[in-house]
């Protein structure tokens, strides 16, 4: 499969990484992992650029966070959505429904129902 | 090769030490386990799939910068909200207890109500602008913030002033509790306020404007 521009993930990114996290708390590698299966390897960013949303996600609001220690003994910060993230992540789930609806029927050549 | 990445992407991040050591420790941790059994190959492989440190670093600081833009900003307004509540509460007590002024320092005690008056409607008028730039102008935010709480700290001293001459000649007694308590209570607001923009990062405002 085709990996998806950069700058066109860019944008979606935060709704992405939501997405990952709603089957349940998840350290920073374990999130890239999820939307790489989940994706089908389709989504081909830097993994470092998951950390900048997933802290701006947090300081929204929408993630919390807590240090736990990993098997290996290292110091490991795992991730969950909170109330308001569950919340904003239902809301862009609707949203990117109707806009793909819209763009699908664009692109098609027809109305939408 | 991963802690020397590591260090440098946290370098970049030292305006907040906080910030800077749990990123360090998170993208460690995230290396390490992309890179396996850890050898050089691997090490190698996990940092370049983990992109450029700069960039990121970059990003950080901005999810960061706009976390404590936002802290500073409620601070700012429950200070103000406080100070002006403290105020009123002991105004009110005065007005109770019919507790006047005393006639040798009434004219002192006129001149810095007044600057007390503008002081305060400079800091409201500060926070005003500080609202208004939050989402516009970073830097015009802090300043802001800046200017408004030296207006709250110079309101804040006058308070003081005008509480000291309205007990001054009073014997200690229990109608003191109020005056006291929503002085520390005005003292206490201006020390967050004045602590939690210290934190602000002015090597990252400076780079990026």
């Amino acid at each position: 499969m085709l990996g998806m521009e950069g700058e066109m993930l860019k944008g979606h990114l935060d709704m992405i990484v939501l997405a990952a996290l709603a089957s349940g708390p998840a350290h920073g590698y374990a999130v890239i992992e999820e939307i790489r299966r989940r994706s089908g390897d389709a989504f081909n960013l830097p993994e470092g650029t998951v950390y900048p949303a997933l802290h701006r996600l947090e300081e929204a609001g929408l993630l919390s966070s807590r240090w736990t220690t990993a098997e290996s003994g290292r110091k490991r910060r795992v991730y969950a959505l909170t109330k308001r993230g569950t919340g904003a992540l239902a809301e862009q789930r609707a949203v990117w429904k109707q806009f793909s609806a819209a763009i699908a029927g664009l692109l098609a050549g027809r109305t939408p129902a | 090769m991963i802690p020397e990445y590591a260090e440098s992407l946290a370098r970049q991040l030292s305006f907040d030490p906080a910030l800077s050591r749990s990123v360090r420790q998170e993208v460690e941790d995230h290396l390490w386990e992309a890179a396996g059994d850890g050898s050089p190959e691997l090490q190698r492989r996990a940092i370049a799939a983990f992109g450029d440190p700069q960039l990121i670093a970059r990003q950080l600081a901005a999810a960061a910068v706009s976390g404590r833009a936002r802290r500073t900003g409620v601070a700012l307004v429950l200070a103000l909200a406080g100070v002006f509540l403290a105020m009123n509460a002991r105004l009110g007590w005065y007005e109770l207890t019919q507790w006047g002024v005393c006639e040798q320092t009434r004219t002192l005690g006129d001149a810095v109500a007044l600057v007390d008056r503008l002081a305060f409607w400079c800091a409201a008028l500060g926070a005003a602008a500080a609202a208004w730039a939050y989402r516009r102008h970073l830097v015009a935010f802090f300043v802001l913030c800046a200017v408004t709480t030296g207006a709250i700290l110079t309101s804040v001293a006058c308070d003081a002033a005008l509480t000291a001459l309205r007990l001054a000649g009073w014997e200690w007694s229990t109608y003191f509790a109020i005056p006291l308590a929503t002085m520390a209570a005005e003292i206490a607001c201006a020390a967050v306020l004045v602590a939690e923009l210290r934190a602000t990062p002015l090597a990252y405002l400076r780079e990026n404007t």
